[in-house]
C-alpha cells in the first residue's frame, strides 16, 4: 500500500482512540468539578467528590458487596469451566458437540433474556432474589468463557507431560492436580480476572436477580434515574481505574505463552 | 513407587501428595472411583453435564414452560393451568410487536455501523502496525471496554447532554444558538450502543485479518492488481470469518441491552428489552407474558444468527478436536 493510505489508516485509528477516550475523560474530569451541576462550563476544580467517595461508608460497603459477588461467582466458574474443558478435550464420547453447545450456550443468549430466565428459574427453585441468586447468575454467564480459554490452553498441552507422570505411577487425579492444573494456571488467572470484571460490571443480571442491596452498577443506575451528580463521576472514575489495572494484569497473563 | 516415602505434616506440597496417595482412605475411595474407564468418565462428566442441563438449559426451558401458564407466580391455593394467552398477547398489540421489530432492525443497523467503523481500525492494527507493537496498539483500544455498560452509558450522557461537550463545542464555534437535543432519541441510543459493542466487532476482525499472509498481497501486486482490487479479491474474502463472527456477536449482544435504552433512549425508541422488563417490574402477575416475549425474542435472534452463519458457511468447532 502507498504511504498515503497508510497515513489515512493511521488517522482513522487515532480518531477511533479519541472516540473511545473522550467520553470517559470527560466523565473523569466532571468528577473534579466544584459544583453540583453536571455540564459545561467548568469554573473551578475540587477533590471533594473523590474524598467523599472514599469516606462514604455506604459506597464502600457496596464496593465490598460487588467484590464478594465477583469473587464467589468467579470461583464457581473456574471450577466448573475447567472441569468442562477437561471433559471436552480429554474424553471422547457421543454427543460431545451437543455438550459443547450446551456448555457455551449462555455466551449467545442476549443479556436481558438470560436475566429474565434466571429470575424465573431461581423463583421456581425457591432461591429468593439476593446475593445467592446474583452469584449463581454471574457464574452461569462466566462458565463458557473459562471453558473456552481452558480448552485453548489444554489443546496446546504437550501430551508427553501427562504420559510421563502416568508412567511414574501417578493416577489420573494426581496427574491432573500436579501436571495439568499447574499448566493451566496462567490461563485460569487471566480468565478469572476477566470473569471478575464481567461480574463487577454486570448490570442486567444483578438488577433482576438482586434483592434490596444493590451492586455497584445497580446503585449507579438508581442514582442516574434521580439525576446526575459529580459523586457518580467520582465513583465511576475509581471503578475505571480498578478495571484498567485488573484488565491489564489479565491481558498479560492470558497472552503469555 | 511411593511406598518408601514417610508421611509428613503436609506443609510441603511433595510431602502432601505422597501422604495423600499412600493414605488408606484415599486409596480405597479413588481406587474405586478411578477403577474402570467407565467410572473415570463418570467422575469427569458428571459435574459438567449437570451444569449444562440445570444451569444453562434449565432456566430457558423453565421460561418456556412458564410462558404457557395462565398466571405466575401462583397465588396461594390456586392450581396452575396452561394457556396460550401470553403468546397471543404479543401479536395483539402494537405496543409489543413494534418494539420487537424495531429492536431487530435497530440491532442489524448498529451491527453494520460497527462493522464499517471498526474494519479500517482492525485493518490498520493487523496490517500496518509492526508485529511487536500490535499488542500495545490493541491494548489502547481495549482499556475503555473493560469499564462496564452503566459507566460507559453515563459517559455518553455527559458527552451528548444539552450542556454536554458536543453542544458546548458547537456553541463555542458559533454553529448553534440553542443546544441540539441529542439525548433521549434514537441517535443517542445508537451512538451509545455502538460505543458499547464496537470491541466485539474489532477483535474478531483483527484476528482474522492478522492471519492473512502478507505474501498473498505482494504476489497480487506483482501480478499487477491495484490496491482496491487486492482488497476486494484477497483481503475482504479472507476476513470473512472475522466479519461473520463479529456480526453475530454484536447482533446478539445489542439485542440484549436493557439499561442503555432506559437511560439513553426516549419514548419513540423503546426497545423490546424494556417491554420484557416491564412485565416483571410493573405488574408482578404478568410473568407468563414476559416469559413468552423473551422466548419469542430468543428463538428469533438465535434463528437469525444460525441462518446468517449458514449463509456465510461457518461452523465454528475449531476447539473440538
Amino acid at each position: 500500500m502507498t504511504r498515503h493510505t497508510r497515513l489515512i489508516m493511521q488517522m482513522i485509528y487515532w480518531a477511533f482512540v479519541l472516540y473511545l477516550f473522550i467520553p470517559l475523560s470527560l466523565m473523569i474530569l466532571m468528577g473534579f468539578k466544584d459544583s453540583n451541576f453536571i455540564g459545561f462550563p467548568i469554573k473551578s476544580l475540587t477533590l471533594d467528590w473523590y474524598v467523599g467517595v472514599i469516606q462514604d461508608m455506604e459506597i464502600l460497603s457496596i464496593f465490598g458487596y460487588s467484590f464478594t459477588i465477583a469473587i464467589s461467582s468467579t470461583a464457581i466458574a473456574l471450577v466448573i469451566g475447567t472441569w468442562a474443558a477437561m471433559l471436552l478435550t480429554k474424553a471422547s464420547f457421543k454427543g460431545k458437540v451437543i455438550l459443547f453447545a450446551l456448555i457455551t450456550l449462555p455466551a449467545v443468549v442476549p443479556g436481558i433474556i438470560s436475566a429474565i430466565s434466571l429470575r424465573i428459574y431461581s423463583q421456581t427453585l425457591g432461591i429468593d432474589p439476593g446475593m445467592m441468586a446474583v452469584i449463581l447468575g454471574h457464574a452461569v454467564h462466566s462458565v463458557p468463557f473459562v471453558t473456552l480459554v481452558s480448552m485453548a490452553r489444554l489443546n496446546s498441552q504437550p501430551l508427553s507431560h501427562v504420559e510421563a507422570a502416568q508412567d511414574l505411577g501417578a493416577d489420573k487425579l494426581v496427574t491432573f492436580f500436579r501436571i495439568t492444573l499447574p499448566y493451566l494456571v496462567p490461563a485460569l488467572i487471566g480468565a478469572g480476572i476477566f470473569c471478575m470484571l464481567t461480574s463487577f460490571d454486570d448490570f442486567v443480571r444483578s438488577f433482576f436477580l438482586g434483592g434490596y442491596e444493590p451492586t455497584l452498577p445497580v446503585y449507579i443506575f438508581a442514582q442516574l434515574r434521580t439525576g446526575m451528580s459529580p459523586e457518580i463521576n467520582a465513583i465511576s472514575a475509581v471503578v475505571l481505574l480498578i478495571t484498567a489495572v485488573m484488565g491489564l494484569t489479565a491481558e498479560r497473563l492470558l497472552r503469555r505463552k | 513407587m511411593s511406598s518408601k516415602v514417610t508421611p509428613d505434616s503436609g506443609s510441603d506440597p511433595k510431602g502432601f501428595w505422597s501422604w495423600l496417595v499412600t493414605n488408606k482412605i484415599y486409596q480405597s475411595v479413588f481406587g474405586f472411583l478411578l477403577g474402570t474407564p467407565k467410572r473415570q468418565f463418570f467422575l469427569l462428566a458428571f459435574i459438567p453435564i449437570f451444569w449444562a442441563l440445570f444451569a444453562n438449559l434449565g432456566p430457558l426451558l423453565k421460561m418456556l414452560d412458564i410462558s404457557f401458564y395462565e398466571a405466575y407466580p401462583l397465588s396461594v391455593g390456586k392450581e396452575s393451568s396452561y394457556s396460550l394467552a401470553a403468546w397471543s398477547e404479543f401479536f395483539q398489540s402494537r405496543v409489543y410487536y413494534i418494539p420487537f421489530f424495531r429492536t431487530l432492525a435497530f440491532s442489524a443497523a448498529l451491527t453494520f455501523s460497527a462493522l464499517i467503523l471498526t474494519y479500517p481500525v482492525a485493518y490498520f492494527l493487523a496490517r500496518h502496525v509492526p508485529q511487536n507493537r500490535q499488542m500495545f496498539f490493541l491494548l489502547i483500544v481495549l482499556i475503555p471496554f473493560w469499564v462496564g455498560e452503566i459507566i460507559r452509558t453515563y459517559a455518553i450522557m455527559i458527552l451528548l447532554g444539552n450542556n454536554g461537550a458536543v453542544n458546548i463545542v458547537l456553541k463555542f464555534f458559533g454553529l448553534i444558538e440553542q443546544p441540539i437535543p441529542f439525548m433521549y432519541t434514537s441517535f443517542s441510543l445508537s451512538f451509545g450502543i455502538v460505543y458499547l459493542v464496537s470491541l466485539y466487532m474489532l477483535l474478531p476482525l483483527y484476528s482474522s485479518l492478522e492471519k492473512i499472509p502478507s505474501n498473498m498481497n505482494e504476489a497480487a501486486a506483482d501480478l499487477g492488481a491495484g490496491a482496491w482490487r487486492r482488497f476486494w479479491k484477497i483481503t475482504l474474502p479472507l476476513s470473512k470469518d472475522g466479519i461473520t463472527a463479529g456480526c453475530v456477536l454484536v447482533f446478539l449482544i445489542s439485542t440484549g441491552f436493557y439499561a442503555t435504552p432506559v437511560i439513553l433512549g426516549g419514548p419513540s425508541s423503546t426497545l423490546f428489552s424494556e417491554v420484557i422488563a416491564n412485565t416483571f417490574s410493573v405488574a408482578a402477575d404478568r410473568w407468563p407474558s414476559g416469559a413468552a416475549f423473551s422466548s419469542i425474542m430468543l428463538i428469533t435472534t438465535l434463528t437469525l444468527a444460525a441462518v446468517f452463519l449458514k449463509i456465510m458457511g461457518r461452523g465454528g468447532k475449531g476447539l473440538l478436536k
